[in-house]
């Protein structure tokens, strides 16, 4: 047997990160091991001077060091600089990045010791943690009935596979329905999605169950029992036709989910025209029934026997699947939560959300871009026949790439806003539009050219945040720098379309136990490996597709729900599934490296 | 004007304080929220750019740090936590000790041993030169007067006192001219882009006045009435306290007791308390880290409210032993008060934290200057 290399561990934990695993529990585990030399904690090494390292390496004779933490790439030049001076090859280094094979916490500390584990036989954590096969159930959970979810269904599904789509409010559609138009190619983004949801409502494999959610997972990978809450929907969805007659003479009342709140629906009610299942459901939130157990109208108006039940409770219902699909999607940011924008203060206020509906002809306007007015009852909404405003600013970045908020970008907000105005100028020809941004992040497949087009259409590009909005008579005052011409800059415009980012959903870390998945500091699903295995999670089974896994545009949602689809495939066509990493033990995943080290060596 | 970078500036000028000038973006929000910036003097974002870039003319020649109040809004909604109005504080450090032609500034602001050994070597020069010529109260002498006060003026005779002071406040005058001097250089003459009409140096010198007596601008702060109110009473106070001293000393020290209501002793007590409540104020802010500029404590800010706190503390203990008739008493705590309060001048004033009484209504006053000659320039 080849004699074991004399070998050094450097944990590299640089400060700022909220969370980490325990880094002292590690050390211990380590020092344990009689392969290991010496162990050097974050502030043994100063990472300023590399002949000291040299020196150190020299003394214990290291011709191997480990170099384990969070994002540990980011010292290697400053080790294998170290190594080679000290007589040593450059490949004798070794990275064990935790935070990658999902030891983010204190909780996944178990974890970080099993990547140690596969690092001090040689190698990476994917490679040791190997699990066995399994026979599954070939049908599919898909959780999300957004475009991700919607695209992945209709993949597995039309292989001839089983499919249940569950939806938590009453269509699906998500999020892509509510826009207008998709960028960089200003397509009707209902154009392309109605056709897909039509699809799903009508496709032999798929059962779709909208207002459900996922209230318990059980079972192992291949084989889930999955509880669903089959929330009151109040109207009999084989039965209802659809007439509307019920919404119209209702009294209750609250604000359209699916027009952002710029306009009013009924208690009962159609999310859309083209929603799908194209069925009357009950808020019972709004509803008076509900409420005050009086009422009725719609029951006498109906012209469906027995159609709608009021009485109606909700059911819980366990299905059996091999597979899961997340795609949850995403919620807006807050836009209240920044002040200094005076959301939610001043009317003429919007968030980018709020004006795609605006500006969406089949939106409360009918498209017409108008100032936000009060019904009679002095409740906030638009209307197609109030003023227009003649001078629009859109400012991006808003809760997003914030320390105070959000570190991170939302990736989409940049391009929307050139979209949006696009639109500005189009339903509004003399308007004056601006764009307030920090960068300008164009990144995509003709992004740069669309940027380069809005800019063209005489849309003003202004690099600087603006810092404040107030309100200066009918219209509004924005403070920001013009970093690029060196001025203070003071712009009173109609009406300010704030770029608000994307968030992670508030249920997903519920949904992360549930699914025992994990989450990323800022809240989005993990991946089990961002570049090598981008869709599937830690979870045997599992995938994630759409912005829960991180902010992305339709394009890229779209294929990566197609790719999570693929290793849903990938699984039934085989009959076989792989069992979760995570239910390895670190014991086993220690006797799993001992086996696959000394097979090399007999090799 | 092209202009050398100095690849070795940031490092140089963290030396001074706080630096996280590395997590700016430059998204510009800092000076767009800040009440203070107008156009042709555009801080803080500007600087941070200096200070990544190297700059170092730029930043010697700017007057922007001296303009900011530090009301903390910039460094609150910043989206990198980069701090801008504690960089903007760092930068006025910098620039005292670029303004300094001695170097002693630098010393000082980047050497907490040496900002010791200096307040020590300047506390024995006084206790030297104190017990060489002053009289301890004992043995043969009148120490007490009729009225039951110490004579003072026989322990320490005024006039004696008074050639320690005015060498003192010449000093003083000396260095602070000639680093105003240096800083005019700096922010006026050296910009050679720049036309200044002789006249704007008399229109504009109303200005300087103005802001040095009433620091009014930090009112376009937010939040800021209290601080401005304390502030302004703190040094009001102290400009008294150390006219009559410097000036007045035959009126202010008396082996006479005056009654209370005496213009002499109630200024005193005015001024006692106004420069008590001021240090209490300043040292709770500090230690609760309750308002934005008081979160980050450079160690030059702990001394100079450690030296006033203990300056005005003897200063009325020594006015209480002389009114009881404490001879004894009355000899030590004015030795430590002279102590106390050399050190404290020699070196916050000139060279440290003090120094701002002059630079900043400067500042303001070669913006002005400046302000009127762009604008004539057509640049404004």
């Amino acid at each position: 047997m080849e004699e074991k290399k004399h070998t050094g561990i450097y944990f590299y934990n640089p400060e700022g990160l909220s969370e980490t695993v325990d880094f002292s529990e590690v050390a211990t585990y380590v020092s344990n091991n009689s392969d290991i030399s010496v162990v050097w904690n974050y502030n043994d090494i100063s990472l300023s001077d590399h002949s000291k390292l040299v020196n150190k390496i020299k003394e214990k004779k290291l011709q191997r060091i480990i170099i384990a933490g969070n994002m540990p790439g980011m010292v290697k030049s400053f080790f294998t600089k170290a190594m080679v001076a000290a007589g040593n090859k450059p490949g004798d280094l070794f990275l064990a990045s935790f935070r990658e094979y999902g030891a983010i916490r204190h909780t996944d500390t178990e974890r970080a010791k099993a990547i140690m584990a596969c690092a001090i036989q040689g190698v990476s954590f994917d490679t040791g943690a190997t699990t066995e096969e399994t026979s599954l159930n070939p049908d599919t959970l898909v959780i999300g009935g957004g475009i991700a979810g919607i695209q992945a269904s209709l993949e597995i599904a039309d292989a001839g596979q089983k499919v249940y789509l569950v939806e938590k409010s009453g269509t699906i559609g998500g999020h892509m329905a509510m826009f207008d138009k998709t960028f960089p190619t200003l397509d009707c983004a209902a154009c392309i999605l109605t056709p897909k949801m039509v699809e799903i409502g009508q496709h032999p494999n798929i059962k779709l169950m909208t207002y459900c959610e996922v209230k318990g997972v059980s079972g192992t990978s291949g084989n889930y029992k999955v509880r669903i809450l089959k929330k009151a929907r109040r109207v009999n969805l084989a039965t209802c036709i659809g007439c509307g007659s019920c919404s119209e003479k209702c009294p209750g009342i609250a604000e359209s989910e699916f027009d952002a709140a710029t306009s009013l629906r009924k208690a009962i009610y159609i999310p859309f025209p083209q929603a799908v299942p194209n069925k009357y459901l009950i808020d019972a939130e709004s509803c008076t029934y509900v409420k005050n157990g009086k009422c009725g109208t719609c029951v006498k108006i109906c012209p469906v026997p027995d159609c709608i039940n009021l009485d109606e409770k909700d059911e819980e219902v366990d299905i059996n699947v091999g597979n899961i699909i997340v795609a949850t999607g995403f919620k807006i940011f807050d836009a209240t939560r920044a002040e200094q924008f005076g959301y939610g203060k001043f009317p003429n206020v919007l968030t980018s959300l709020e004006f795609e509906r605006l500006v969406n002809a089949a939106g409360p306007t009918g498209g017409n871009i108008t100032f936000r007015s009060e019904d009679k009852k002095g409740r906030k909404i638009f209307k197609g026949d109030s003023d227009i405003p003649k001078s629009v600013a859109i400012i991006h970045c808003i809760g997003s790439r914030d320390e105070n908020y959000n570190k991170y970008c939302s990736k989409v907000c940049c391009m929307y806003s050139l979209k949006l105005a696009h639109l500005v100028v189009e339903k509004i020809p003399d308007a004056n539009v601006s764009e307030y941004f920090i960068d300008m992040r164009a990144f995509g497949k003709g992004y740069e050219e669309f940027y380069e087009r809005i800019k063209h259409e005489g849309v003003h590009m202004i690099r600087g945040r603006t810092a404040k909005i107030e309100q200066s008579g009918k219209q509004l005052l924005l403070r920001s720098e013009d970093i690029i011409g060196g001025n203070l800059l003071e712009e009173k415009v109609d009406m300010v379309i704030l770029a608000v980012g994307l968030e992670p959903r508030e249920d997903s870390a519920k949904l992360a136990d549930m699914l025992g998945i994990e989450r990323t500091e800022d809240g989005w699903f993990m991946e089990a490996n961002n570049a090598s295995n981008p869709v599937n999670t830690f979870t045997g089974g599992v995938s994630i597709a759409g912005v829960c896994q991180g902010p992305k545009d339709i394009p890229d949602t779209v294929a990566q729900a197609s790719a999570a689809a693929s290793r849903v495939l990938q699984s039934i066509v085989k009959g076989k599934i792989n069992k979760s990493i995570k239910d390895l033990s670190l014991s086993q995943i220690e006797s799993k490296v001992k086996k696959l080290t000394l097979t090399e060596e007999k090799i | 004007m092209s202009q050398r970078v100095d690849p070795t500036l940031a490092r140089e000028i963290e030396k001074f304080g706080k630096g996280t000038w590395n997590e700016c973006f430059h998204c510009g929000n800092c000076t767009a929220v800040c009440p203070l910036t107008e156009q042709g003097f555009l801080f803080p974002r500007k600087g941070y750019r200096a200070i990544q870039m190297g700059l170092k003319d730029t930043i010697e020649k700017s007057v922007e740090p001296w303009l900011c109040y530090y009301c903390g809004d910039c460094s609150t909604t910043c989206p990198r936590n980069a701090n801008p109005g504690e960089t903007m504080m760092t930068l006025r450090r910098y620039l005292t000790s670029v303004y300094d032609w001695t170097g002693l500034a630098k010393k000082i602001y980047t050497s907490k041993l040496f900002e010791i050994a200096a307040i020590i070597v300047l506390a024995l020069v006084v206790l030297v030169l104190y017990v060489s010529n002053t009289f301890y109260p004992s043995g043969e002498g009148s120490w007490i007067g009729d009225d039951g006060g110490v004579l003072i003026n026989n322990i320490a005779p005024w006039k004696t006192i008074h050639i320690g002071d005015w060498a003192m406040a010449a000093l003083l005058a000396f260095l602070l001219i000639t680093n105003i001097f240096n800083m005019w250089m700096k922010i006026i003459i050296k910009d050679k882009s720049l036309k200044v009409p002789f006249y704007a140096y008399f229109t504009e010198i109303f200005s300087l006045a103005w802001n040095f007596f009433t620091q009014h601008k930090i009112n376009k702060c937010d939040n800021s009435k209290t601080y401005w109110l304390l502030h302004l009473y703190l040094m009001l106070s102290y400009v008294v306290l150390f006219t009559m001293i410097v000036f007045f000393l035959e009126w202010f020290q008396t082996d006479t007791i005056h009654p209370v209501w005496h213009p002499q002793r109630l200024l005193g007590y005015i001024a006692t308390i106004g420069l008590f409540t001021g240090i209490f104020y300043f040292i709770n802010n500090r230690l609760k880290k309750s308002r934005e500029n008081s979160k980050y404590s450079h160690y030059t800010d702990w001394t100079f409210l450690t030296l006033l706190f203990l300056t005005t503390l003897t200063g009325i203990l020594l006015h209480f032993f002389r009114i009881y008739g404490m001879p004894v008493a009355t000899y030590i705590t004015y030795l430590i008060h002279l102590m106390v309060l050399v050190p404290m001048l020699m070196i916050e004033v000139p060279f440290s934290k003090w120094s701002h009484l002059a630079y900043r209504p400067f500042a303001i006053y070669f913006a002005n200057v400046k302000k009127s000659a762009l604008k004539r320039q057509g640049k404004l």
